[in-house]
């Protein structure tokens, strides 16, 4: 509604002379109103639908200064005047006037908005402003709440009984068991029963013999793999970043077998949040129960699933459009918030501000991109024993040097050091000739804890002390071939150059931009160099064009070939410093302080460059001892624990940087930034959002424990009704990316909370939700329909009986692939190449095509590439990745029978179960046609299917007629076959 | 709370009675192919449709993928010859390009001749299409917000440079639908290059499947899985009346058939196609001197390719296909994407849509077709006025020209103005926004208007932007 100022002024005219009648009640309506009228379920619909877009919460839309979100501002005087709204005195309420004028420039909302009251909505205002105007938290702001125990097992029916009785509704019978065993199977695994399976259940009489069943799927390999996909698609999983040329995301399907084995094992779904937002961070991490690989931080993956552009010519733009999807993303997955609406403006319905968005913003900004190597538990053991050696090796010679030849040393290097020379200016980024990193972060393990200042060098032959090694960060502390980065702190560029002193073989040092990684020509070939040279060398980065930007540096073995990382066997790189310069690189650099060292400590301590200097003079000339037998051993365990260390394969993953916090960019515009920083946090309108993070990095773990606090109201709500939408195809919030005030009220509210409190008090377990679903009354209806329940309820929202569904473009494509027999169910590994047919062209386009059938495996499987989306999948309504979509539009196009029709592959797939039929020599006609029918529909064909059969049959007998009989009879088959796959009742669920 | 459609859903769909009127069928009520939503009742519950009395009733988008450079094509700029060579730095502010190699000012290898009773001024690249300049409402004032290819596409043909929404035509097929139970209402013509961002550009984006583009291949097999497997005569319809008799005894079976029942329809629309589209493509009931006009006979491949395409695009529009696109032919020297050897990538690409798009303007018009036809030629951005390298010209979203010709455009009319090097607009500014709200408004749709709640937002083609050209409105 909009309030205008002008048109004010007129009502405080007329307002004496008219009368209102007040309260509706005697008004007759289809649906009769309530007896308390409640504002969550009844009266904010209305405000949202028509009102908010001018009194809502955005400040810089609203007209009249009315705002009719709070209850204090609706309650407000008027500037002209009065208040919209008197609780408990509707003809007193500005509002109730203003909505019943009948004056066009008068009338709320005003007809040019194209809004329009209905009178039923008119009467609900009234009467709950007369029963007192009672304001509430949006409904999913609210804790929930049940009275009902947890894990009761008959909460679920009885309240959708209840809500049934409320509407007058009666239920559906039980569907028959070839219909619970094909529902369950297909719900569950994503394929279809086998006839084996069908017929055991059909023919168990026990009374756990369902329960049974339920198990037997839930604990089946095809649960992950059917319940992965379902989360596939909220974090817009693909293996390419799409833009002009489509470069891989590696390691892609690492994250779906993640997914699988996460959803076959029933990790916990805080745990699963958790290792999403933050399994870098984790303390202890999970690990892959068969390869003993880290898992934990392969949930982080799904930031990274983004598209990526490789030649912005604004580069922080491209920052801002990334950041934005992982925005969009996170809080619709986790939170069923649409937080990236307030990207240019506080959100236009919901409580959540442009400085929550920006809030967002920095804890995205503090996360850098980056590959992971797969590190077992033992590599990770392996690396650290090779610590605990060096440790030892240098406490061995540490501990024979007295205190007094420290102090001397120590005293004498300082004086020389006041005589170094002036030099150009220049600043230090990092200065790794000391023992620390100098505040750079180290991922992986290559690079070990500290530098290799001090390291003791011992001759083999003559197992003597030969010295002690000088400071370098280097990537060879377990060899080389090994992964690990070496990144700087943020600093913004302000210099013509970047200049680092390094050495190594096969290995790169890149400049990150506004944590842009796609670094090539044209614009940013610059960006990145390699490191090929085993002298030491200075390696020059012109950032002229750069300044102003926030950048880090980093230092890496291997390198990327087309954005694709490799890490060779013999990749290696070593650095001394990097500067930041802009007229020449510094002939000298100072030498670092050195400071008294305590003996005791040497081993662990910070060492500076000077007293290792002074060390290996003295050893030099025969001061100290220089006899350690100990060493060869401790040095021969150590290359023989390193032989072990495997070089790994790749994901592309995320780690902590520095915490940024970022200011709000004036509409949106990232080059018009408001003053003043917003504290990294959570949303303020929920619990804890006011709590800044204190983390030094991005906050993520902080931002899981907030979203899985107890009293978040959210979390467990979102994910229990993605679980119920995925098994009735509908949510209890139908729109189940969105809880916020636009988003659908919940149809059982009470369901809702009583299965979110229980799935928090059961430990987050998935798989007891789903079976606490699956093993209701409800779940075990029968599809059928009277009249009453068409007409009563037509979306069946009150689930009278089991909705009627089409299955899943994976599900169809899977179920023909199991019924022809050629499922190939191998699990897991690199993705099936996608199959290119001659539609499917442009930039690109892979050099080869996989195979047509992609060689038998689950749709899981096959490859996504963004540009060159499977069209079988893509007819059948598998959203395109690009943002979060919890619920996938069903539509029915006449693509889709033309595909059933005349795909080749749905084609070949027919010939291929024609063969296996025949294969069968015994069976008799009515045989073959029941093996067709348990296989493809979970039952028996009845004997008007077979009549009907006999007569298909010989039509097509008179019809294909080839040289020879075997032949003819394949082809016969093939097009029964053929026909099957093309019936309703094998690709809808009823 | 049982609320089958919001108020605001229903908006922008049940507005004006235009709509019902004109489109009775099953393909005119709804768009084509498209589930009529489980929630409605009857079929006259939900209806798309024009907003108020449209001028033009189909669109041909010629896409010239790539960027034509406007100072070599329709805004001649004298200036460049005086200076050719000269150091544009020292000019004016040159922004960053894409390939950051800058040269320096490079005068236009083609003449310029005024032609028509308007004088419009068109370089020597087109001179087929000169000969339509009078039909022709030329925009001189096109400005891009992205200077890359990819992003630049997606914000040309969805009104966003990010992946992933709907594209035009999709919006245009669900706001109005199609008027033809057997064809798609939103065809592309891929003439051989699909343009950088892939089949995106034409995708629904979050609108329904429904919605999206069926992509038309020259060739036996125009569209995916046209052609019938059997090929014994009858068998594919012995088949699909066993398939029929199935479904249908399967329906008195089950509740909330609606769904099944509308896929069991789809058949028999799948099965039409198998003959209407291929049928589309066989021009034998084209006489010699429409082909010879639209360049059949020509020497140039390529020229008779896209001929056979706008050939092929007015074919559609009489079959009331709502949303044409035809993308570029793959000539020997890339798309018109010239950042080197200027002269001889744009004669190629020219040469190849020259004579075609001049040819179907020219048969549109003959026809009485063209009045409520709209065709528009455009490309993603222009190109800058100074050379990159020595030959070429970089990427320029600052300025670029576009036309339009056809249903409620005013022919023989300039709009918008660059600066003196064709580097920058200095008056009239059209934005991509402003562009599709004017192609909307032709349509009869207001842009404001046409939403579709997504992410919890009333999404728009124009998003929160633009403005509809007046000026160049007849």
């Amino acid at each position: 509604m909009v309030f205008s100022q002008k048109r004010n002024i007129v009502i405080a005219i007329g307002f004496v002379c008219v009368l209102i009648s007040s309260c509706g009640d005697n008004r007759q309506f289809s649906e009769p109103l309530p007896e308390t009228v409640d504002f969550n379920f009844h009266i904010r619909p209305i405000l949202v639908q028509n009102c908010y877009l001018c009194h809502g919460p955005d400040a810089s839309g609203r007209k009249a200064e009315l705002r009719l979100d709070t209850y204090e501002g609706a309650t407000a005087a008027l500037k002209e005047g009065g208040h919209a709204i008197v609780p408990g005195k509707p003809s007193k309420s500005q509002l109730i006037y203003r909505i019943n004028h009948e004056a066009e420039d008068l009338v709320m909302p005003p007809p040019d908005s194209n809004y329009k009251l209905t009178e039923r909505e008119k009467a609900l205002l009234e009467k709950w402003i007369d029963q007192g105007a009672e304001w509430k938290p949006h409904w999913a702001f609210i804790k929930p709440e049940t009275g009902i125990a947890p894990n009761n097992s008959n909460a679920i029916d009885s309240l959708i009984h209840m809500r049934l009785r409320q509407k007058g509704l009666s239920k559906t019978s039980k569907a028959d068991k070839n219909t619970l065993i094909r529902r369950v199977s297909y719900l569950l695994t994503g394929l279809p029963p086998s006839p084996e399976d069908v017929k055991r259940f059909v023919a168990d009489t026990s009374s756990d013999a369902y329960g049974s069943m339920v198990d037997r799927y839930l604990n089946s390999k095809g649960y992950g793999e059917r319940w992965a996909r379902h989360w596939m698609d909220l974090v817009r999983y693909a293996e390419t970043k799409g833009h002009e040329f489509d470069y891989p995301i590696v390691g892609a399907y690492k994250y779906r077998d993640y997914l699988i084995r996460a959803f076959n094992e029933d990790v916990p779904y805080d745990q699963l949040l958790t290792e999403h937002l933050a399994g870098d961070l984790l303390e202890e991490s999970r690990e892959n129960k068969e390869t003993g690989i880290s898992e934990s931080p392969l949930g982080t993956a799904f930031y990274v699933m983004g598209e990526g552009k490789h030649s912005p010519v604004d580069i922080k733009k491209e920052e801002a459009d990334r950041i934005d999807n992982m925005i969009d993303v996170t809080s619709k997955t986790f939170q069923g918030l649409t937080v990236s609406c307030a990207k240019c403006h506080d959100h236009k319905f919901d409580p959540i501000t442009a400085a929550d968005y920006y809030a967002f913003y920095g804890i995205m900004e503090s996360t850098r991109f980056t590959p992971i190597a797969d590190v077992s538990m033992t590599t990770g053991q392996t690396a650290k024993q090779v610590q605990d050696l060096n440790r030892y090796m240098r406490k061995i010679v540490a501990d024979s040097w007295s205190e007094k030849d420290l102090q001397e040393i120590t005293a004498s290097r300082e004086s020389q050091r006041q005589n170094s020379p002036l030099d150009a200016p220049y600043t230090i980024i990092g200065d790794f000739r000391n023992s620390g990193f100098d505040r750079w972060l180290t991922n992986g393990l290559a690079f070990g804890e500290r530098t290799t200042l001090g390291n003791p060098l011992v001759d083999r032959t003559s197992e003597k002390l030969l010295g002690l090694d000088k400071g370098r960060a280097s990537s060879k502390t377990l060899g080389t071939g090994v992964f690990g980065s070496l990144q700087s702190p943020n600093f913004i560029l302000d210099t013509d150059y970047i200049g680092i002193r390094a050495r190594g073989a096969n290995s790169t040092i890149r400049i990150i931009i506004d944590n842009f990684q796609l670094i090539q020509d044209p614009i940013y070939g610059e960006l990145e160099q390699q490191i090929n040279s085993k002298s030491w060398n200075n390696y020059v980065f012109d950032i002229s064009p750069w300044k102003g930007h926030k950048a880090y540096i980093e230092i890496l073995p291997g390198g990327y070939k087309g954005h694709h990382y490799n890490l060779p066997k013999d990749a290696f790189i070593e650095a001394q410093y990097a500067i930041t310069y802009t007229s020449e690189w510094p002939v000298e650099m100072k030498q670092p302080i050195a400071k008294p060292v305590k003996k005791e400590n040497w081993a662990t301590l910070e060492l500076s460059a000077n007293l290792v200097n002074g060390l290996n003079q003295r050893l030099a000339e025969g001061k100290l001892p220089s006899e350690f037998p100990q060493l060869a051993t401790a040095l021969d365990s150590s290359y023989q624990l390193i032989k072990n260390i495997e070089g790994g394969s790749f994901f592309y993953g995320i780690t902590d940087g520095f915490g940024i916090n970022s200011p709000v960019f004036n509409r949106g515009d990232h080059n018009d930034l408001l003053e003043g920083d917003i504290p990294r946090r959570f949303l303020s309108a929920l619990p804890l959002g006011d709590v800044p993070f204190t983390s030094k990095g991005s906050g993520r773990l902080e931002l899981a424990e907030t979203m899985l606090s107890e009293d978040n109201p959210l979390t467990a709500r979102v994910m229990v009704n993605r679980i119920w939408h995925h098994l009735f195809g509908k949510g209890i919030v139908e729109t189940v990316d969105n809880f916020g005030l636009q988003g659908k009220l919940p149809s059982h509210p009470e369901l809702l909370d009583y299965l979110a409190i229980t799935f928090q008090k059961e430990g987050w377990s998935i798989k007891k939700m789903v079976r606490s679903i699956v093993t209701s009354e409800t779940f075990k209806r029968g599809t059928a329909r009277n009249e009453e329940l068409t007409n009563k309820d037509p979306n069946n929202i009150y689930l009278a009986s089991f909705p009627v569904r089409r299955l899943e473009a994976e599900a169809i494509r899977d179920g023909v692939l199991a019924v022809s027999g050629s499922l190939d169910s191998t699990m897991y590994g690199p993705p099936v190449k996608t199959y290119l047919t001659e539609f499917m062209q442009g930039r690109g386009r892979p050099s080869q095509s996989g195979p047509m059938d992609g060689a038998g495996r689950r749709s899981i499987y096959q490859e996504v590439r963004r540009n060159f989306l499977e069209p079988m999948m893509v007819t059948f309504d598998r959203p395109i990745p690009f943002s979060t979509f919890g619920n996938r539009n069903v539509t029915n196009v006449p693509a889709q029978s033309l595909t059933l029709m005349n795909d080749p592959f749905i084609a070949q797939q027919a010939g291929i179960m024609a063969e296996k039929l025949l294969a069968q020599k015994e069976l008799t006609f009515d045989q073959k046609i029941e093996w067709i029918y348990m296989r493809t529909f979970s039952r028996k064909p009845n004997p008007e299917e077979i009549r009907k059969a006999q007569q298909f049959i010989s039509g097509l007998r008179k019809m294909e007629s080839t040289e020879t009989d075997t032949d003819n009879e394949i082809l016969i088959w093939k097009d029964f076959c053929h026909s099957i796959f093309n019936l309703k009742e094998f690709i809808y669920l009823i | 709370m049982q609320r089958p459609l919001s108020r605001r859903e229903m908006l922008g769909i049940c507005k004006g009675g235009f709509g019902a009127l004109a489109f009775t069928s099953m393909f005119g009520v709804l768009p084509f192919g498209c589930d009529r939503p489980k929630t409605s009742a009857a079929d006259t519950d939900l209806y798309l449709g024009a907003h108020y009395m449209p001028k033009a009733k189909n669109i041909i988008f010629l896409y010239m993928d790539g960027g034509v450079s406007q100072v070599d094509s329709f805004d001649p700029k004298p200036r460049l010859a005086k200076e050719n060579g000269q150091d544009p730095r020292k000019k004016f502010k040159v922004d960053a390009t894409q390939f950051d190699n800058v040269g320096k000012i490079l005068k236009s290898p083609w003449e310029f001749k005024q032609y028509g009773e308007c004088g419009m001024p068109v370089s020597s690249l087109f001179p087929h299409i000169a000969t339509c300049v009078d039909d022709i409402a030329l925009i001189r004032s096109m400005t891009s917000n992205f200077p890359e290819h990819t992003n630049a596409n997606y914000f040309l043909h969805t009104g966003s440079g990010i992946q992933g929404r709907p594209s035009m035509g999709s919006w245009m097929t669900y706001g109005l639908g199609s008027e033809n139970r057997n064809i798609p209402g939103y065809v592309v013509l891929d003439g051989g290059l699909i343009p950088p961002g892939g089949l995106d550009n034409f995708k629904n984006g979050f609108l329904p499947a429904s919605y999206q583009a069926s992509i038309l291949r020259a060739g036996a097999e125009p569209v995916a899985n046209i052609k019938p497997l059997e090929k014994v005569n009858n068998l594919q319809e012995e088949k699909l009346q066993f398939i029929k008799q199935l479904d249908n005894s399967l329906i008195g079976k089950m509740g909330e058939a609606d769904a099944v029942e509308s896929a069991i329809s789809n058949y028999e629309l799948a099965y039409k196609m198998q003959s209407s589209i291929p049928e589309l493509t066989e021009f034998k009931e084209e006489s010699k001197a429409t082909k010879k006009l639209y360049g059949f006979d020509s020497d140039d491949p390529h020229t008779r390719g896209y001929a056979a395409q706008c050939l092929l695009a007015r074919r559609l529009v009489e079959r009331g296909v709502r949303f044409i696109e035809l993308t570029c032919p793959k000539v020997a020297a890339d798309r018109w994407d010239q950042h080197s050897n200027l002269r001889d990538g744009h004669e190629r690409n020219a040469h190849a849509v020259d004579q075609p798009i001049a040819g179907l303007l020219k048969d549109l018009k003959s026809r009485g077709m063209l009045e409520d036809t709209l065709v528009v030629w455009t490309g993603e951005f222009g190109r800058t006025p100074f050379a990159q390298g020595t030959d070429g010209r970089d990427h320029n979203p600052s300025a670029f020209s576009m036309w339009m010709a056809g249903a409620g455009v005013k022919g023989g009319t300039i709009f918008g103005k660059t600066d003196e090097y064709g580097y920058r607009v200095i008056e009239n500014e059209v934005t991509i926004h402003d562009m599709h709200a004017t192609i909307m408004h032709l349509m009869g749709i207001n842009h404001e208007q046409l939403t579709f709640r997504f992410g919890g937002r009333d999404m728009r083609l124009t998003d929160v932007h633009g403005h509809v050209m007046k000026d160049i409105l007849a």
